[in-house]
């Protein structure tokens, strides 16, 4: 590393501690490089303050709509819309596309952080997953899992669509509880990314209209269908 | 966080201006649509999408810029001559900055867009680039050097 470059690598915080005190000293002892120093801090305060607007604005229309992977996803977005839920960034949900889907039978009980269990080949939701769908309205998140969409399937049953901390899956009631139908797992590291952005598994969109009869619950429909136990 | 606000930031520190870079982000969805079955769970996202950016910028886009600094070298003249403290509106200076960094070799701006305007750390970019982390540092420091040569800080 020369000279120059181990300047620049202490001015970005690169060095290692031992030569950044090194660095330091130098610094302190040396105008002519602390004026440097205060330059190149002003060109990327400049740097920032020209670029960083362009990270904060609305994505033009165009790029929002290249972003969007699928024609179901549009639909699900429509659906959203409907029921008055925000529509987030079109990119996570491309993001989400990048998960690998994951449709529950083999691989699902390895992940262990998704609340299930598997009974006569079928796989329920347990524990926190399944009080969330038993009681939870999408208008009032709490807790790790969040409720999406309900709906009823074309077999008449009542299905939820969740998101928790590593997936994000379709629920359907099957005999009084519920049957978790589709499973997407997040990729690692970036479930709480997705989760916070609010982003939907595009598989899990294709699932919910491959499945839907109708239209989704409205808020009064989701309450109404709470109050008679999901029959 | 959302990733297309950054890399529409990143495609305006590599393009000579906001039409180029949106073209540019345009063309990155659609290739990363295109290759998704590639990125490997587990890594990261945002450096998979910013090295297609990055190589289809070098693909396309670069050539066309080369080709318009030699096309409109008298603009250029004027925003050179401005005062910078004149420019208050981030809007102003960042049209004069991105024709500052146009004027950058190719390979040092792209380490500068990275690392000044998106954060990257240096191990990072040489991970991104597959370059050495002796010749990121080298080019950021001839870089930087250069463009603030170039948009003069008193």
């Amino acid at each position: 590393m020369t000279d120059d470059e181990k300047f620049f690598a202490w001015l970005d915080g690169e060095l290692a501690p031992e030569d950044a005190a090194e660095m330091d000293a130098r610094v302190a002892a040396d105008p002519e490089l602390a004026r440097l120093a205060e330059q190149h801090r002003k060109l990327g305060n400049r740097l920032s303050a020209a670029f960083d607007p362009i990270a904060q604005a609305p994505v033009p229309e165009q790029l929002v709509a290249a972003a969007r992977p699928s024609g179901h996803v549009i639909d699900f977005e429509a659906a959203k819309r409907a029921r008055g839920i925000p529509s987030f960034p079109q990119w996570t949900a491309l993001a989400a596309t990048l998960a690998v889907g994951i449709f529950v039978g083999t691989i699902v009980q390895q992940r262990g952080s998704t609340p299930i269990e598997v009974q006569g080949g079928k796989i329920y939701a347990a524990a926190a997953l399944n009080r969330a769908l038993d009681t939870q309205l999408a208008s009032a998140p709490s807790g790790d899992v969040r409720i999406g969409v309900t709906f009823r399937d074309r077999t008449g049953e009542i299905c939820r669509t969740f998101t928790e901390t590593a997936s994000s899956g379709l629920a359907c009631r099957s005999n009084g509880r519920w049957r978790v139908n589709g499973l997407f797992a997040s990729p690692e590291g970036q479930a709480s990314d997705y989760r916070m952005a609010g982003g939907m598994d595009p598989n899990l969109a294709a699932l919910m209209d491959s499945t839907i009869a109708g239209e989704p619950f409205d808020a009064a429909a989701e309450k109404a269908a709470k109050a008679g136990g999901w029959k | 966080m959302a990733l297309l606000p950054r890399l529409r930031r990143f495609a305006h520190g590599l393009s000579r201006n906001s039409a180029d870079a949106d073209d540019l982000t345009q063309a990155t969805i659609e290739r990363a649509l295109r290759s998704r079955e590639q990125w490997q769970e587990g890594t990261r996202l945002d450096s998979w999408s910013y090295r297609i950016m990055r190589n289809l910028w070098i693909d396309t886009a670069r050539s066309q810029s080369r080709r318009a600094v030699r096309e409109a070298p008298e603009e250029e003249g004027l925003a050179v001559g401005e005062d910078p403290r004149d420019a208050m509106d981030a809007a102003v200076d960042l049209r004069r900055i991105m024709s500052a960094m146009s004027r950058l070799p190719d390979e040092q701006r792209e380490i500068v867009a990275l690392i000044l305007v998106e954060g990257f750390g240096y191990r990072e970019v040489s991970e991104m680039l597959g370059l050495p982390i002796g010749t990121v540092s080298s080019r950021l420091v001839r870089g930087r050097t250069a463009l603030l040569a170039m948009v003069g800080e008193q």
